[in-house]
């Protein structure tokens, strides 16, 4: 197992009700794997899913990266700054 | 000698001066600076109000993409001398700076405006902030529509 911690931010957060979860997750976990556990696990993300971006250690990362040991998550929509 | 580079997330007001002698060498003779603000009142499209807006950002990834962004201004631009780019976060009214980004260069005919065009272009790409909007007739998060590739 692997556990990793996954931050919400702005859309993400309100659904999701909280700023950042805890969670073990199998090794070799993908990212397209997280997303359908979560989808599974956190019915208010679901719709959000198909447009999320995903980060590994402050990385953005894509479906079929591998989750490393011990990452730090982030999911959010397409960013708005400025 | 090594170029200044500042990049931040700031939750205090944005100080164009303070910023500007810190990227300003000896050999400079011109900046270009983009700086942003809340807009209380939108005409283009539908027109609506805005009370406010309130930023929140993922600070740490926040700041390592803009010190990626200035590292591409750099590449793109190696005449560029000095490079800042704030982002103020919290609620904020309008006609507040919200963002800011400057680039110094000997001259300003060496690209040193499309560099700081370039900063705010990338900015709102890959830098990992939102803004809720929050107007009379109720508040919701802004969505960007850009989705950053592999290596971004």
């Amino acid at each position: 197992m692997n556990h990793v911690k996954l931050l919400f931010f702005a859309t993400l957060r309100d659904r999701a009700g909280t700023k950042a979860i805890e969670l073990d997750i199998p090794s070799e976990l993908t990212v397209q794997g997280l997303k359908d556990k979560i989808s599974a696990e956190y019915p208010n993300l679901k719709a959000s899913m198909s447009s999320v971006l995903i980060t590994i250690n402050r990385e953005y990362a894509f479906d079929e990266a591998v989750i490393p040991q011990n990452a730090e998550l982030a999911m959010f929509p397409p960013v708005s700054g400025g | 000698m090594e170029f200044p580079t500042i990049f931040s997330i700031a939750e205090d007001e944005i100080d164009l001066n303070d910023l500007l002698a810190k990227i300003t060498l000896a050999s400079t003779g011109a900046a270009a600076i983009f700086t942003g603000m809340v807009r209380g009142e939108t005409a283009r499209g539908a027109a609506y109000e805005t009370e406010y807006l309130e930023y929140e950002a993922y600070i740490p990834m926040a700041e390592s993409k803009m010190k990626q962004v200035a590292e591409e201004i750099r590449e793109k631009w190696p005449v560029v001398e000095g490079i800042a780019i704030v982002q103020r976060i919290g609620k904020l009214y309008p006609k507040t700076p919200t963002v800011l980004i400057a680039c110094t260069a000997a001259h300003r005919d060496t690209g040193v405006f499309d560099a700081a065009r370039y900063g705010i272009d990338r900015l709102k790409e890959i830098v990992p902030i939102w803004k809720k909007e929050v107007s009379p007739n109720g508040e919701y998060w802004v969505e960007g529509n850009y989705f950053p590739k592999a290596g971004e």
